[in-house]
């Protein structure tokens, strides 16, 4: 609609290019959005509606022949000291695994860009080795490190330290299994981290260098501010994954011993197990919100304004 | 938004590379000084790295040992009567050539799509100001904050009732997208700096055009992460095609494989090393093709 | 699109969901009784890892006796195998038979999706009573019992003979055997685990072979404060607390190499264990270990598992299915089964043929299977095993008394239920 105001044209021809520019972006969106609708918003929100029924194996057959019982899957939930004791498992794990696999893969990914010049497709290639070593490898080989008679034992043996049975202890299987974690998830950040630091312009190092700028100035005030969306990134998807612990105890402790190791994914998991869908729903969506939670918290740290 | 410095160099170099529509891929300038080698940085790295690649060289040589030799304790780390046993054993057994072939089929059609769409998607909200885009993008992070195992069971009731069950579209489709790869492609789309898509609007370039000969070429290292990592997922994926492929012809090869862990204490160790070895094969050369992606320097810098 | 409209609609039909109405489950009827005509038409069945990957073999056998028939094997891995049936009841995307772990009968049963039993399809008297009640799910039977698996006693006979003492028979017996065992140099007399992961099926059978059971004879109510169950508690623990066994968990690969080693004296296991031991013992070990019944009370009970058959009630073939199941339970093909698989049959009188009955090893499974028990077919039961697990743990680490964890264990059953 054309009106006959005097700034009239130009409001509507930016309105129109609006319209156009919006039209367009969605165009961009519009095949991942069928996708999305179809194959995610529509089993999440059924989920997330089961959540609040009680549903159980036994109506599989009849999901709609259940009962309304609002949050009460919720209440039981915190009820339970197991699951209360699963989250601050969760909790622990994220706090001292997520910086930690951040920091070290952040090192390796600078050394093997900038620091070394020969070899760097070999340690590139070994770094990423524990990501696609098969979690059955990988458990046997890191059990006979942390038995009572293991490598880990027989090296601390070396300096007359008498080491626990690593996975038998309430104290320290927890710990093993975050070091666990960590080693294995050192190598997907890597590999973001060298994508990301691509994307951090040369010349700004060699000026820098030029004003007589020291490596740590330099990493300080040129990379890490060209890193951030990839550090983001990096910061969100190990935090997600991280609350979602769930590999490292199944096949090492099965949560135990006395649940020191078990992970609000691994509670969630033996839920379905016991055919408690509605509660195992519930359970997931309260890991869903501590996730958008810790990723809030991350966006307001490493994120800029958005 | 974007994260990148406002620099005269840069942008000024950026528009020269986006008007002369540079994509060839010349060999990074090696004329840059490099630092000395630190021959500390070298032994660190090499103790990292023995700690990294061992548990994997343990299933490499524990593929080549027989399952009794696997299970004493303490085992041997070199194989006493090195056998091929294994892996006779896995290719006769199994019909391997069918789980191959669907593993292969899967994984490529889920990688491309979330190539495509995730770019797309990506470019949409890194570069593009439009209504609905904080919408998007909270949509895309939510879904991607969702544990994958809650909505299993009403994924599956959506497949049957698509009648998707035991075939191929069922094992695809559902992974066709991940909000995770729409994620990884916007926050490195967020690092290219503004003004290159400026330089092709200026020279009279459609949106489409931007992003396919201006944007694409630059994302080289991040589809490559993406590829690397949504192979590896799709690859991996277990519990998946093993509810919805019903019979044994469109099985995958984790799916064939887990056949033989037998309960927990008759698994054939052997047998499973030599399986792991096979599935980690082809995931391997993918990383190791893509990985010089992560070492070239784009032409961010217009030194191409 | 529409279909996640439909979802979404669906979900919000849930929210005024038209609920359950309380009792009344009335599960599927049987559908009539099976004649003896050949069998024609195509059957699926899926069964699990080893069994999976050789039924074929046997299945050749029946469709050579009845030409008209077809039989579809898929295996399937053990692992997730649960959520593959619960998901495809879930989409109506089911087989014509499953194989089933025993423990989950109970769970699927109470989905509606299994056919009950057709009358005079097999004589229950046939399979051995424990296992012949894993099937039964509220009086009423859902397939039969295809396979079994019962746990005794393996033990060093070497190290027994060295200290001069027997196989034992009673807890007394038991406790004297493994002590000596122990003083023979091994770390533990008798290697139980202390807690954790599926412990309860250490423990259950002390409670059985007292006359004590997970639940009263109505079917309803838990008795895990029963004195049948402190008894067995105790016993159980007394074992650690006296340093006859060495409060460790060993993984599948440590136990038969420790038990060849002569750090275990002893150790419960089913029938899988005796060619292991062969196997990585080498044939010097094969005459140094024996197997033998537990040690008892009142009676000599061990747990039983194993794999049973059962056929979905939307079989689109479900005569040819039965039929089929009817034949896989019969003693002549259980026997030929066993040669294909290393199954034990389900069906008593398959145990007179000579490859059990002049066997040293599978005798006393034999044996066994006669005096075996199962726990209660509801859907439950892994929960409530779980508890078990977890309250034993804290028994054996001295974190609680025996009382206590059994009052713990009572009172999460009952507000857990038995689900039907």
């Amino acid at each position: 609609m054309a009106t006959l105001a005097p700034q009239a044209p130009a409001r509507a021809r930016a309105s129109r290019r609006s319209r156009h520019a919006t039209l367009v972006a969605w165009g961009f969106a519009a095949p991942f959005l069928i996708l999305f609708l179809v194959f995610m918003a529509g089993p999440i929100v059924a989920s997330l509606m089961m959540s609040f029924t009680d549903l159980t194996t036994r109506d599989l057959q009849t999901p709609f022949n259940v009962n309304f019982v609002g949050f009460e899957n919720y209440a039981e939930l915190f009820a339970d000291p197991r699951f209360v004791r699963s989250l601050l498992n969760t909790a622990v794990f994220v706090i001292v695994g997520v910086p930690l696999t951040m920091a070290l893969a952040l090192a390796v990914a600078l050394a093997l860009n900038t620091g070394i010049a020969k070899f760097r497709t070999v340690f590139r290639v070994g770094y990423y080795a524990p990501v696609v070593t098969s979690i059955v490898a990988i458990a046997i080989v890191w059990r006979f490190i942390l038995q009572p008679d293991g490598l880990l034992n027989g090296f601390l043996g070396w300096f007359g330290i008498a080491g626990p049975g690593w996975l038998q202890s309430t104290t320290w299987a927890l710990p093993s299994l975050i070091l666990m974690a960590v080693w294995r998830n050192i190598g997907t950040l890597m590999v973001i981290f060298l994508a990301g630091l691509q994307g951090v312009p040369k010349e700004h190092h060699e000026a820098a260098m030029v004003d007589g700028a020291n490596a740590f100035q330099r990493f300080g005030n040129i990379t890490i501010p060209a890193m951030r969306p990839t550090l983001l990134f990096a910061a969100v998807i190990t935090g997600i994954g991280f609350l979602q612990f769930f590999e490292e105890p199944f096949v090492m402790t099965r949560g135990g011993p006395l649940d020191a190791t078990l992970s609000a994914a691994m509670y969630t998991f033996n839920q379905f197990g016991f055919g408690n869908y509605s509660y195992a729903s519930a359970a997931s969506y309260v890991l869903f919100l501590a996730i958008v939670a810790l990723s809030l918290i991350q966006f307001r740290l490493l994120g800029k304004k958005d | 938004m974007s994260a990148t410095t406002k620099d005269t160099a840069v942008s000024d170099a950026a528009r020269d590379a986006a008007s002369a529509r540079s994509t060839s891929t010349g060999s990074p300038s090696r004329r840059r000084r490099r630092p000395r080698p630190r021959w500390w940085l070298y032994v660190v790295l090499t103790l990292g790295l023995v700690a990294m690649v061992m548990p994997f060289v343990w299933m490499l040589l524990g593929s080549f040992k027989t399952t009794a030799e696997i299970r004493q304790y303490p085992t041997n780390f070199w194989p006493i009567e090195p056998t091929i046993d294994n892996y006779t054993q896995l290719f006769g057994r199994l019909d391997f050539a069918t789980f191959f072939t669907n593993s292969i089929i899967v994984a490529v059609f889920v990688t491309l799509g979330n190539i495509v769409f995730s770019s797309m998607v990506g470019y949409a909200l890194a570069k593009l100001e439009f209504r609905g885009k904080k919408v998007l993008f909270v949509l895309v992070l939510g879904t991607l904050m969702v544990p994958g195992v809650v909505t299993f069971v009403p994924l599956f009731v959506l497949t049957a009732n698509l009648g998707l069950v035991n075939s191929y579209p069922g094992m695809i489709l559902p992974f066709l997208i991940t909000p995770l790869g729409v994620f990884l492609m916007r926050q490195f789309m967020l690092s290219l700096p503004d003004d290159i898509i400026e330089a092709a609007r200026i020279d009279g370039a459609g949106e489409w055009r931007t992003f396919l000969s201006v944007i694409m070429p630059l994302c080289g290292p991040a589809v490559a992460t993406l590829t690397i990592l949504t192979f590896l997922g799709s690859w991996n994926n277990f519990l998946w095609p093993l509810v919805v492929a019903t019979s044994e012809d469109k099985y995958t090869l984790p799916v064939a494989l887990a056949l033989y862990s037998v309960g927990q204490n008759a698994a054939q160790y052997g047998l499973m090393m030599a399986g792991a070895v096979v599935v980690v094969v082809p995931v391997l050369l993918i990383f190791v093709v893509l990985q010089r992606y992560f070492v070239q320097g784009i032409a961010l810098t217009g030194i191409k | 699109m529409v279909a996640a409209g439909a979802i979404v609609a669906a979900g919000a039909i849930m929210l005024t969901a038209c609920g359950r109405g309380d009792g009344a489950a009335g599960g599927p009827e049987s559908k009539g009784e099976i004649d003896d005509k050949p069998a024609t038409g195509t059957v699926e069945i899926w069964a699990m890892g080893n069994e999976g990957e050789v039924l074929g073999e046997l299945a050749a056998k029946f469709e050579e006796e009845n030409p008209d028939v077809t039989i579809d094997v898929t295996a399937v891995p053990w692992e997730s195998a649960h959520d593959r049936i619960a998901t495809a009841i879930a989409g109506g995307e089911t087989p014509d038979i499953s194989m089933l772990g025993t423990t989950w009968v109970g769970e699927f049963a109470a989905t509606g999706a299994f056919e009950p039993t057709p009358d005079g399809l097999v004589d229950e008297g046939d399979f051995f009573e424990g296992s012949w009640n894993t099937t039964v799910v509220d009086d009423v039977a859902y397939g039969v019992p295809w396979y079994v698996d019962t746990r005794v006693l393996y033990y060093r006979t070497d190290l027994a003979e060295a200290a001069g003492v027997e196989a034992p028979t009673t807890w007394e017996e038991y406790k004297t055997f493994a002590a000596a065992l122990k003083s023979q140099g091994a770390t533990s007399g008798v290697s139980l685990p202390p807690g954790g992961f599926d412990s309860w099926q250490y423990v259950a059978p002390l409670a059985w072979q007292q006359g004590g059971d997970i639940l009263d004879s109505d079917g309803e109510t838990f008795e895990f404060d029963s004195p049948e169950w402190q008894e067995a508690f105790e016993f159980y623990a007394s074992f650690f607390e006296e340093g006859i066994s060495e409060p460790v968990r060993l993984e599948g690969g440590e136990i038969e190499q420790k038990f060849i080693s002569g750090e275990v004296g002893s150790f419960f296991s089913g029938p899988y264990h005796v060619s292991l031991l062969r196997e990585q013992g080498g044939a010097e070990f094969a005459d140094k270990f024996a197997v033998a019944m537990v040690p008892g009370a009142d009676t000599r009970t061990s747990f039983t598992g194993g794999g049973n058959l059962a056929v979905f009630d939307d079989s689109e073939n479900r005569d040819a299915a039965w039929k089929f199941v009817r034949w896989l339970s019969q003693p002549e093909t259980q026997v030929q089964w066993y040669d294909i698989s290393t199954d034990l049959p389900s069906v008593e009188a398959a145990w007179d043929d000579p490859v059990f009955a002049d066997d040293p090893y599978l005798s006393v499974f034999g044996e066994q299977l006669a005096d075996s028990k199962a726990p209660p077919a509801i859907p439950t039961w892994a929960q409530v095993s779980a508890i078990v697990d977890q309250e034993l743990e804290k028994v054996t680490r001295g974190e609680t008394n025996v009382e206590d964890a059994l009052a713990a264990v009572q009172q999460q059953a009952e507000s857990i239920g038995t689900g039907q």
